[in-house]
């Protein structure tokens, strides 16, 4: 009996001890923030300066971006005030704030949208209103090897965009690399719809209907299919490319160690590659097809704010503090996506922006950068379509994958008409 | 001795309302929610027979309606054989005959998760090393799960390889069961080993083995994590079985009635094929 008793009262004492952590967590708000899985030496340091400036607690998760995209929208579909804030890929914008898990930011950035890259503040507004806070852009560019091109005694691209390489050339170039210095000739540094669109754009094709809810007739059209199917002979005809590394940072590492000669991907690399210390790489403008046009990848990450946070104060200090100069340079240095404030760009203009491969990006930013449909139902969109080109890549019959991706699109867009 | 014909009942409350708060209320929920739709910002409305009509006349469907049916037609058979196979080898008590039980069940202790994601690394058809063993002995290279015409056969092979032992303990357990005295006098007649298995032990195992192909068949018609971890439903919808369906349904694209259209449509399929298979299992002496 009074061993019961003791029982009791232990589960009792721990009951109310817990009662009162509770408590004292919800004084010091400590917020929830899903983050992209980045290596925690890209993302700590940002979340340290923000404890350190606020004293608010954040507790951020690293996941993979398909999981990223996953866990959110479980978590959002809950409606509840979980997560705090949370990174909302610039496309996405249109689709979250449609169905309710965004607040609008404009009261809270009033008087301050001047300071941003216009188009940065179009990625994350939804019917005029902003939603999700820019905090960079993107830009897509060819990283070499240096020393690949001098072994198979191959001349080097030029830097210049008005001297762009073609899909065509760069073909060459790949076939004459492979199994030469490196395992693998070239490669994409993704297999998603942000990576893969600026083929089909490239070649002419219209990606998505102009009401922004229709794929078929688009995402299967000749034009579509044809550039896929350039795609896809890269990885079964000409097998200058390495099939189904799908994981994220795999391609940063194929190509840091030698094993991919060329390789188109983000500035992100610009850092990212400084890791491996025998690596001489060279950066040039992002190829296109010689019968259309120029066109490369755009767009970045935002932070949005869940409306039914019970931190909503804590989540919007920690928005207006990434709109500051101090941590958007922070955020710049960790990472290198195209800065979205003005003021990065002027204050390093003379310093990180004089490296030729910036100026690149400058160039294609003004001038080829195509952003990704703008439609509530991108999610869906990308979705299917990224799943379309990854069983495209492993030898899937290209139009009919595409015509399955845009049937099953057109599908899951009924909700939005 | 206080005794009322409430009290089995009395006894048998907390195991009834477990049963009705986790199994029962979910079911009518989902049958409820089948009805309606829910809007973009999360409120729900009546949708009749909406989504029902929608599913039927959508071809990704029938798709996927005719990929659960064929994975199923070849893994419950499979996994019984092989389980059933597995008892018989390690029934008769040999030396070390411990050994090969415990590995037989060893991959019982890995989750399903774990085991797919094992998997993942294993037959990777870059990285992986089986395809690194199968090179250096010249068979080549396969993709596995990322070809459409291997992915159902891997993941048919990861299932079983967790299965087949975890099935053989309840077919071990029925072999215990039969007398001694049956399998004697059956020697006794001079009834040969295949006889002896054929006319005393199978007959003796329908009741195991209709609990095992119907515990199975209700399992695998709910397999989902090796499809959402390896092959996400690909490739070209090769893997799409009915429950990663309703899952995307639910989870990526926020159409939370066509999700439970799905699982409510499940739920009666299954249903219906599980009545066929205990009367398919049925003893001669049960049909009297």
């Amino acid at each position: 009996m009074t061993i019961q008793r003791r029982q009791f009262l232990a589960g009792a004492s721990g009951a109310v001890l817990m009662g009162t952590t509770g408590l004292a967590r919800a004084q010091t708000a400590s917020l929830s923030v899903p983050w992209m899985g980045w290596p925690d030496e890209q993302v700590a340091p940002l979340m340290d300066a923000f404890e350190e400036a606020s004293g608010i607690g954040i507790e951020y998760e690293r996941l993979p971006i398909t999981e990223l995209f996953n866990t959110l929208e479980v978590r959002l579909s809950a409606r509840n005030g979980l997560p705090d804030a949370y990174l909302v890929d610039g496309p996405l914008t249109a689709s979250y704030a449609a169905r309710g898990h965004l607040m609008a930011l404009d009261g809270l950035m009033e008087g301050e949208l001047g300071r941003y890259v216009p188009s940065t503040l179009v990625q994350g507004s939804y019917d005029d209103t902003l939603y999700a806070l820019p905090l960079g852009t993107s830009s897509q560019v060819l990283f070499y090897n240096k020393a690949h091109f001098a072994e198979a005694g191959l001349a080097e691209p030029s830097a210049d965009p008005a001297d762009r390489m073609t899909w065509e050339a760069l073909l060459e170039l790949a076939t004459a690399l492979t199994g030469k210095a490196g395992e693998f000739g070239f490669a994409f540094e993704n297999t998603n719809p942000y990576q893969l669109l600026p083929l089909p754009q490239s070649w002419g094709a219209e990606v998505i209907g102009p009401d922004g809810l229709t794929a078929t007739g688009y995402v299967d059209s000749q034009g579509f299919i044809d550039a896929m199917t350039w795609y896809q002979e890269l990885f079964t005809r000409h097998k200058v490319a390495p099939a189904g590394t799908f994981e994220g940072g795999i391609m940063q590492e194929m190509f840091g160690s030698g094993q991919v000669s060329m390789m188109v991907g983000g500035t992100w690399n610009l850092e990212g590659l400084k890791r491996f210390a025998d690596l001489d790489f060279g950066v040039v403008p992002h190829p296109y097809f010689a019968s259309g046009k120029p066109v490369t990848a755009t767009g970045s990450w935002h932070l949005g704010i869940n409306p039914r946070s019970a931190n909503l104060e804590a989540a919007k200090a920690f928005a207006t503090w990434l709109s500051t100069p101090q941590a958007m340079d922070l955020f710049f240095s960790l990472r290198q996506y195209p800065p979205a404030l003005e003021q990065i760009w002027e204050e390093r203009a003379g310093t990180t922006f004089v490296d030729p491969a910036w100026e690149i990006v400058q160039y294609e930013l003004a001038n080829t950068a195509t952003p990704r449909p703008i439609t509530p139902g991108y999610r869906e969109y990308e979705e299917f379509l990224r799943g379309a080109m990854r069983d495209i890549q492993g030898g899937a019959d290209v139009a009919e994958s595409l015509a399955r991706a845009a049937a099953s699109i057109d599908r899951e867009m009924r909700k939005y008409r | 001795m206080n005794y009322s014909r409430w009290t089995p009942f009395l006894f048998l409350a907390p195991a009834l309302a477990g049963l009705a708060v986790f199994r029962f209320a979910p079911i009518v929920v989902a049958g409820a929610g089948s009805f309606s739709g829910m809007t973009l910002t999360g409120a729900l409305e009546f949708a009749g027979l909406e989504n029902y009509r929608w599913l039927l006349t959508d071809p990704a469907f029938w798709d996927s309606l005719r990929i659960t049916l064929i994975f199923n037609l070849i893994i419950n058979p499979l996994q019984l054989a092989l389980a059933f196979l597995l008892a018989m080898l390690i029934f008769q008590p040999g030396r070390g005959i411990w050994v090969y039980r415990t590995l037989l069940v060893l991959p019982m202790a890995v989750s399903t998760g774990l085991s797919a994601v094992l998997f993942k690394l294993v037959l990777d058809p870059n990285l992986g090393p089986l395809n690194g063993i199968l090179e250096w002995a010249g068979i080549g290279a396969q993709p596995f799960y990322r070809a459409a015409e291997q992915a159902m056969g891997t993941l048919i092979g990861i299932a079983t390889w967790k299965g087949a032992g975890y099935w053989m303990l309840f077919l071990l357990a029925g072999l215990h069961a039969i007398p001694a005295s049956v399998q004697e006098a059956a020697m006794i007649d001079g009834a040969t080993p295949w006889q002896r298995f054929r006319l005393v032990t199978l007959p003796l195992m329908r009741r195991p083995m209709a609990f095992v192909l119907v515990a199975d068949t209700a399992i695998n018609f709910l397999f989902f994590a090796p499809v959402y971890i390896l092959t996400g439903g690909g490739p070209n919808g090769a893997t799409s079985v009915l429950m990663f369906e309703a899952y995307r349904s639910a989870f990526t694209f926020s159409d939370i009635g066509r999700a439970l259209a799905i699982s409510s449509f499940l739920l009666a399929i299954l249903a219906v094929i599980i009545v066929l298979e205990f009367r398919l299992m049925r003893s001669p002496e049960d049909r009297r």
